[in-house]
Order: C-alpha cells, then structure tokens, then sequence
C-alpha cells in the first residue's frame, strides 16, 4: 500500500512538472509581453526578468547577435540599457531552477505590477477558499441528505420531485443560474448586492455578499451529490445482504443505518474528499460574473493581460490540487473499504 | 469395434443399436414465434416507452429546427449594426389591443424619470425629438408635488439662487454682476429684488451684503442701493428701488452701469445669500426694455442654466453660484418604444421641385391651391405620408415648399411596423432571429466538433483498449499529460498562436474532447476483449480488425454513443462558458457570444439576458433527458425490467 501510494504522487508529480513545462514553454514562445507604466516600473519590471534570467542585459545595441531589443531604458549619464530575450529552453531551465532554488515564481506584469506572484495569490486565495469552504458545508449534508430521503422513497412522488429538480439543476448551466440569481435577487428584489462587496463594506453587507455565490456553487454540487447517493443507495437497498439483515430480524431502520448507509457511503466519501481538497481551488465563472477577487478570476485576468508568471503560479496551484485530490481520492476507496485493494495486480 | 472397459472387452456391434428417430425424417430448427429484432432495433424500442426521454427528444429536435427554420424564415436584420432600432421591447399585441397596457405589446415602464415641463413630456435622450416622444407616450403620471433640489437641472423651474463666497478665497468678496446697462434719469428705471432668507444650504451661513451699481473701477463710482460701503447690510427683505429718482438725486443724467450683488466675505463660514428674482423695469422713455428684459429673471432656474457667458442674461460671479429648492417633477410613464423609433411625428419639408418630381412619377397628387388636405398618396415609393402644411410665394403665388411626415420605418426600409416578439438587443437584431441564429452556429460547433472527437476517440480507445500492455500504458499517459493542461490554456494558446476564428476554436476544443471518448471506448474494450465468443473468433483465426470491428465495437456502441449524445450540449456549454469569460468567438454569431454580451444589460432590459439563457437551459435539460434515455435503452441489464 505504502509503495503504490508513494509511486502515485510521484507520478502526480511527473504529470504536473511535464504539464507546467509544456505551458511554459508554449507560453514562451509567443511574443515578449510589454509590461504597462511609466518608465521607472518598466525598468524595475526588466530589471526584475533580468535577475530571473529571463532577458539579457547589455548597455550597448547589440542588435545583431540577439536581434531587435524589447526595450532600451531611458538614457543615464549618455548611456542607455538594451534588454534582449534569452532563448526559450535557457528562461526554462532558469525558470526551474528559480522555483527550486530560491522557490521564486517571477512578478506580474500588469495585473499589480512588480508585484511577486505568490504574493498575489497568497492575497486572493483567501477570497477563493472562504467561498468555496462555506459552500461545502452547505452542500454535503443537503446532496446527502436529499439523496437518502430520495432513495428510500423510490419511485415515490418525492422521489420523482427530487430527481426532477436534481436533473434540472444539474442540466442548467452555471452562468445561467448565476445570471438569473443576479436578476432576481440583486436587481429585481434588491435584497443581495449584486456584486462581491468591497472589503470596507459594512459587515452585514459582507454576509450578504456571500450568499449568491455560496448558493451557485451548491447547486452544482449538492444536485451531484444527491443523484450519486441516490443511485448508491438504491443498488444497496436492492442487494442480498440487506434482504439477509431484514430476515435475521433487523427492523428496515437499523438495515438502513448499519448496512446500506455504510456500504453506500464507500463511493461517496471519497468524492467529498475531494471538494474539500478542491477548495483551493476557484471557480472561475462565478468569480468572474459576481466580481469577486479570488484566484479563479486572477487565472482570466493572467490570461486576458497576458500576465505569464502569475498564470504559472496559477496552473501550478490548480494542477498540484487537482492530482492530489485525485491521488487522496483513490487513496481513501482503500482505507474505507478494506475489499478494495489499491494498485493490487489481478 | 471392441474397446477396453475395466480390463474387461466390450464389443459394440451396429446391429444393437437402434435409431430413435425415423431415418429419412428431416430435422430443422422450427421458425421463432416472435419476430428476430436487433440490438438497436431493441434499444430504439425500449426508447420510446421512456416518455421523458422522448419528450427530451422532440425538444431538442424542435429546438434544432427552429434553429434553422427561423433565421431562414425571419427577414429581421440580424448582420448591419443599427443603433437606432437598440433595446425595442418585447411586442405581441398592439398597444390597446393586448391584454393589458404595458404587457408585452412593445412598451416599455419607466418610473421616477424627471420630467420636461417646458414641452410637458418627460426628459428623454435627446435623440428621440419632443414630438415623437409625445407621439409615442401611452400614460404619464407627473407627481403632484415637484421635488425640491439643490441642483441645476435644465429641467427644473423656480427656487432660488444661491450666491455665495469662494471658501479658498478668504477675505476677499465675492460678487455676482449683471451686463453693462444704459440707465438715463428720463427711462423710469426701477429694481425689484427679492431674497430668500432661509438658513441651511450645506456648509454655510447667510452673510451680509450689498447691491449697488458700479459703473467704473474705482471704489467710488458705485451707486449704493442697500447697504453702504462701510456697512453691509442684513436685511433680506424685497429691494424696491427708483433707479429713475436716485440718478436724479445725483444729478447724473445718464449712466452706463452693471447691477452688483457683493457678499462680505468671513473667515468663519462661506458665506451667501439667496434671489429669488431680479425685475428690471423701465418707463415709457425707456430705450433698452429688450436689453433690460434680459439681464431680469423671475426663474432662478432659468438663469442658472445661462452658460453662454456672452448672452446678456448671464450673471457672471466671482464666488459660487448654485441653486436652492428648484423644483423638479417627476413622472412614471408609459411609452411605446415602437412609435418612438418608426413614428411618424418628426415633420420634414420638401421643396415643390421633388414634390412635383413625385407627381410626374405618379407616386402621389398635390394641388397646391386646394392646399395640404390634397395629398393623397398613390404608391409606396413616394416619401411622404402626410401634408401637413405648404409655403407658396408671395409673389409669384406658387408652391415653394411643403411640410409633412413620413413613418420613420419606411427610412429604414420596413414596408410596415415591424414587430419584435421578443424586442431587440443592443445591436438592434431581433432577439429572436438573433437568438437562433446563435444556436445554429453553436450547433453548428458542437457537431462539428463532436464528429471529430468520436471519430478520433474511438480509434484511441479502441487501439488503447484492444492492445492494452505498453501501448496502453504510454497512450494513457499522453492523456494524462493533455488532460492536464486545462482547456482554457489550451484555448487561449491556441488563439493567441493562430488568432481567434471558428477553425481554431474547432481544433482547441477538439485537443481537449477527445479523451472523453477514448477513455469510454477503451474501458469498453477492456470489458469485452476477454469474452468468450471474442476468444472463440481469435481460435478460428480472425484478424485483429475482424475481431474489433466485428465483434467488441458492436457490443461496446451503446455506451459510447450516450456519451457521444452528451458531448453536444457539452460543446455548446463549454463555447458559452467560455465566452462568458471573453474567451469565446469574439464577433460571431455564436449563442455564448450573444450571452456574454446581453449580460452587461441583465438590470435595464433582463428580456435580453433571460431569453437566451432559457434557450439554452432548455437545450441542456432536454439533451439531459435524452441521453439518460439512450443510457437505460442501451444497458441491456435493464432489459425487462421496466
């Protein structure tokens, strides 16, 4: 068990480090970014990639070995600075080397200029994880709630209502759910801001503020939930053993909470382990459509400002979580259900 | 034919053996009762007993013929941009004809919207003329009582000036002065001013003052009217006075002088006072009543909102001039959105030369002595509609020009009023045609797309499923790799190498939805490579493609098509999604396009945002339906058991 647990984050790791490298490569090779401001932030910013080694520096035009410069800083005692771009694999291995050695992810370029990037992303993760930790609380005991109640009232008339919303809610896009929250409750009834409020709002505004978002990334989740445990349940309520429990002498209640329940829920732990491993993580619609300042609108605004370094810190974090969860994921199936061998051979 | 049986020999002869059966009797296997049926041919069946399914089914089917129907159908203008038909509301009914005024028969509420009480309608964007916006006006409900503000508004009337210092300029007055005027002792000159003396404009206190008239630069060519130069005076009660009789008193006969308001500046507070009204009067003799007219005011209003610095009734002020208690009316109003766009009540005037080009036509007859109720109008070509009024010349007594209006659709070159079921957008495309036209092109993507990610991805899993070992082991590991790139780099990669157009949209959510496909395929073949009637074809030496193609893809379908049905609406979402973020086909018709951009309206025209998202929903829930029904139709574990 140790063994294949260790071989999986290895690999996770692997599949991360080849993902980020082809990023950075591919990135790299589309044309240098100039960076926004006034000449003293555009010398700091070159004199920043410089340190990086991501740009040569020369204080003579030395146009005809690296070809046209990307920036010639303004003139100081007659003499001027020439800035050139290394070549692509040398900025990816002093890009590696950076990360592992002094664990340096570069500075953004516009978004907050020259500002480190894992600065940026310690400010606004908090804004990401406060959202998405009260939507799992939220959502996990509802999915699951509503997911028993449905199974054990199959093919009742509950039943067909929750399965009906459930496939609704789960059929509706996010951003239409989001758009039509907005409309109903921000501007229609006025009772929610209708976008993130600002962090010197007054408190009660702030709690107000997270109700929109909290509630659209439920929906998703707890709809998911309840056709899951539903679909579980059902099996296990249908299934031998139970019959056998029934017959010993259990009461429907007791089969249910001992048997079923525990055999249903197999599957399901480890799926809510990973939402809560995903936390981390944004969501990048509804971050972008309510305005709030976490890491999955700074994941858009890297792409659309084409703000390189803060979108590599960006994918790291997302890859590094997403095969995580994934690993902790099957890790869980083992530790639960001691049927399920992990990694076992046939 | 002897064998050994327990070391004992037995010996079988023909002869001891009998046969059963009659020895020319044919044998053959009897017919099947029921009719042979196919595995599709079963799960189609099964299909169908499932109604939401169907149901699914025939809404997406209807969703995909609108989809092609209307845009073909509809001869709304959905390509050229036109700002004028922007944001029309939804419209059903004739207005008076619907089931209600204002449900759904192109007008469109407006509440607390301040209101013109000069032209008596309310305050609209300038572009719509005063007559169309009359022309156009279902209800309009003015409040009762005007709202007292503290702002200059061009349609506010009455309320007073506020004339105060300049904080920043302490100790030194501040004056508010009229244009030179030329007062004789002969014209009966009189002012009339009268002051307010309210306390609590903002941040200020009532200061004392003075009015005189200065009629030169130095301290001692000023006329005191209230107050002297030593003493400024606090009376704020009206300010009657002979101009007449104090430019006799002086022995002055005439004067050329501006009418001065001085405050007294303090360190304490801004100082100020309040006018109400400024009357210049002059006698019989008096030359410059129009001049003297001007420089008056008896709307405090009206004078704050002179801007042009050289029109006789501007007051110029060296402290800060503003306005208390103007009163503004609100209104709530209904208006026709149709009429205001393709009315008919802006008049233009034509002169008698095209008129009479028209009548040689035939396009319509004018007899110019009978006059406008002439008019009648013979074909559609003919430019106007109405006569209204005619000029003829005095002289020669013939027509010169004539007056008359036109519908404003037939500029636009609409034979009738047009009629938006569901309104405009900001473009001013019909948010129908628009809407399906959207769809089409997402469709479009979407099969496109999936096409490409099936074919691709069956063939992945298939040599991925059926090889299995290292092949398996390093194709799993590339989608591993892909897998993990998330899209949106892909996306934006591939846009910002090879520019935003709909082949490379196609070509990055093809790199990206093909492993769906594949992983499908792949989990199937492994589920059926190991089976017996694979392994029975194999020993009777079928070829690897013989045993793929015939015997595991055929049994693997069902699954792989429910997922192939899901990856549609996948595309679709994904298209919308992404153009939610600015990422989609910028400047195509596509649906998600059309989202993102009516997003930014959701709270002034929902119409436009609620539409398109509704469409959509539907789409997806339908497909939903649908594919779970191709689910449970294809799992032959469900057979029978509904």
């Amino acid at each position: 068990m140790g063994k294949y647990v260790l071989k999986r984050i290895g690999l996770a790791f692997v599949t991360c480090f080849i993902v980020l490298s082809l990023t950075f490569i591919l990135v790299k090779l589309l044309p240098f970014e100039r960076p926004i401001g006034g000449d003293p932030q555009q010398i700091a910013y070159y004199d920043r990639q410089y340190n990086l080694g991501y740009v040569y520096r020369f204080d003579r035009n030395m146009d005809d070995v690296y070809g046209p410069y990307l920036y010639r800083s303004p003139e100081n005692k007659g003499r001027s600075n020439y800035y050139y771009m290394v070549p692509v694999m040398e900025q990816y291995v002093r890009w590696l080397g950076n990360i592992v050695l002094h664990w340096d992810w570069g500075s953004s370029k516009s978004i907050q200029p020259n500002v480190n990037a894992s600065v940026i992303i310690m400010n606004r993760l908090p804004y990401s994880i406060k959202i998405n930790f009260f939507s799992v609380i939220f959502s996990v005991p509802l999915g699951i709630l509503l997911g028993i109640w449905a199974a054990l009232k199959k093919n009742t008339m509950t039943d067909h209502t929750i399965s009906t919303m459930v496939m609704v809610f789960i059929s509706v896009p996010s951003f239409v759910l989001i758009t039509f929250m907005i409309h109903i409750f921000a501007y229609r009834l006025g009772w929610l801001p209708s976008s993130w409020p600002a962090d010197t709002s007054p408190t009660k505004q702030k709690v107000l503020g997270f109700i929109i978002p909290v509630f659209c990334l439920s929906f998703g989740s707890v709809c998911g939930y309840c056709r899951f445990v539903r679909a579980e349940l059902c099996e296990v309520l249908e299934s031998e053993y139970l019959l056998l429990a029934r017959t010993k002498g259990l009461t429907r209640r007791q089969a249910i909470v001992r048997h079923a329940l525990k055999n249903a829920m197999v599957p399901i732990f480890p799926a809510v382990l990973m939402e809560v491993i995903g936390l981390l993580t944004g969501a990048t619609i509804l971050e972008t459509l309510y305005n709030i300042p976490g890491i999955g609108r700074l994941f858009l605004l890297a792409i659309n400002y084409k703000d390189y370094d803060i979108l590599f810190v960006d994918m790291a974090i997302f890859d590094t979580i997403g095969l995580l969860a994934g690993v902790l994921s099957d890790m869980a199936y083992g530790f639960i259900d001691p049927r399920i061998r992990m990694g076992a051979k046939k | 034919m002897a064998e050994m049986y327990n070391n004992r020999e037995i010996e079988f002869l023909s002869d001891d053996f009998d046969l059963v059966r009659d020895k020319d009797a044919k044998i053959s296997d009897t017919k099947l009762a029921t009719k042979p049926t196919t595995f599709f041919k079963d799960a189609f069946k099964r299909f169908c007993k499932n109604k939401s399914s169907v149901a699914g089914a025939i809404i997406v089917l209807i969703l995909v013929i609108l989809s092609i129907v209307v845009p073909v159908f509809s001869k709304a203008n959905i390509d050229k941009v036109s700002t004028i038909e922007k944001f029309l509301a939804p419209k059903l009914f004739e207005v008076g004809h619907g089931i209600k005024d204002g449900f759904w028969d192109g007008t469109r509420e407006k509440k607390h919207i301040v209101y013109d009480m000069q032209n008596e309608v309310p305050a609209l964007s300038e572009k719509y003329s005063v007559a169309s916006v009359k022309q156009s006006l279902v209800r309009c409900d003015v409040d009762k009582e005007p709202t007292l503000i503290d702002v200059a508004s061009q349609y506010a009337s009455g309320g007073l000036i506020v004339f105060a210092t300049d904080a920043a300029v302490d100790g030194k007055d501040a004056y508010m002065i009229s244009k030179p005027i030329a007062f004789t002792n002969k014209g009966g000159y009189t002012l009339h001013v009268e002051f307010g003396n309210e306390e609590g404009v903002a941040n200020s206190k009532l200061g004392e003052y003075a009015v005189y008239l200065k009629y030169g630069e130095k301290p001692e060519d000023r006329i005191y009217l209230r107050g002297s130069a030593e003493e400024f005076s606090k009376d704020y009660s009206d300010l009657d006075v002979d101009i007449q009789a104090i430019l006799k008193d002086k022995k002055m006969s005439s004067v050329t002088a501006q009418v001065t308001f001085e405050i007294k500046s303090t360190a304490d507070a801004i100082r100020y006072i309040l006018i109400k009204n400024v009357t210049l009067g002059g006698g019989e003799r008096a030359k410059n009543l129009d001049m003297l007219a001007e420089v008056s005011f008896d709307d405090a209003s009206q004078m704050i909102n002179v801007a042009d610095v050289n029109s006789n009734s501007y007051w110029a002020c060296s402290g800060r001039k503003g306005i208390h208690n103007a009163e503004l009316y609100y209104c709530d109003y209904l208006i026709d959105t149709y009429m205001l766009v393709y009315g008919n009540a802006d008049p233009v005037t034509y002169s008698a030369t095209e008129l009479n080009g028209w009548i040689q036509n035939g396009w319509c007859e004018y007899d110019y002595t009978v006059g406008p109720e002439s008019f009648v109008k013979l074909t559609d070509d003919c430019p106007l509609d109405y006569v209204d009024s005619q000029t003829v010349l005095s002289v020669t007594k013939k027509l010169s020009s004539v007056t008359g209006r036109s519908w404003g659709y037939r500029k636009l070159g609409y034979d009738a009023m047009p009629k938006f079921i569901l309104g405009t957008d900001a473009s001013g495309f019909d948010l129908v045609k628009r809407a399906f036209a959207g769809l089409l092109t997402s469709l479009f993507l979407g099969v496109v797309v999936s096409a490409f990610c099936f074919a691709f991805g069956l063939v992945w899993g298939s040599i991925s499923g059926y090889f299995g070992g290292r092949v398996d082991l390093y194709m799993e590991r590339f989608c591993e790799i892909l897998g993990g790139v998330p899209s949106l780099v892909v996306l934006t990669l591939a846009i910002l190498h090879f520019g935003n157009n709909f082949g490379t949209f196609v070509f990055a959510l093809c790199i990206t939805g093909w492993m769906g496909t594949a992983h499908r395929t792949r989990t199937q073949f492994y589920r059926f490579k190991g089976r017996e009637y694979v392994l029975a074809s194999r020993t009777l030496g079928s070829s690897d493609m013989r045993l793929i193609f015939r015997h595991i893809l055929p049994n693997s379908m069902g699954t792989i098509i429910t997922g192939a049905a899901m990856m549609i609406p996948g595309v679709i979402g994904t298209e919308a999604s992404l153009a939610f973020l600015n990422l989609g086909l910028q400047g195509s018709r596509a649906f998600g396009v059309m989202l993102s951009n009516n997003q930014q309206y959701l709270s002034l025209y929902p119409n436009l945002e609620l539409f398109p998202a509704s469409i959509i929903a539907l789409l997806m829930i339908s497909f939903n339906l649908f594919s779970n029904g191709l689910r449970d139709a294809f799992n032959p574990s469900l057979k029978g058991s509904d």
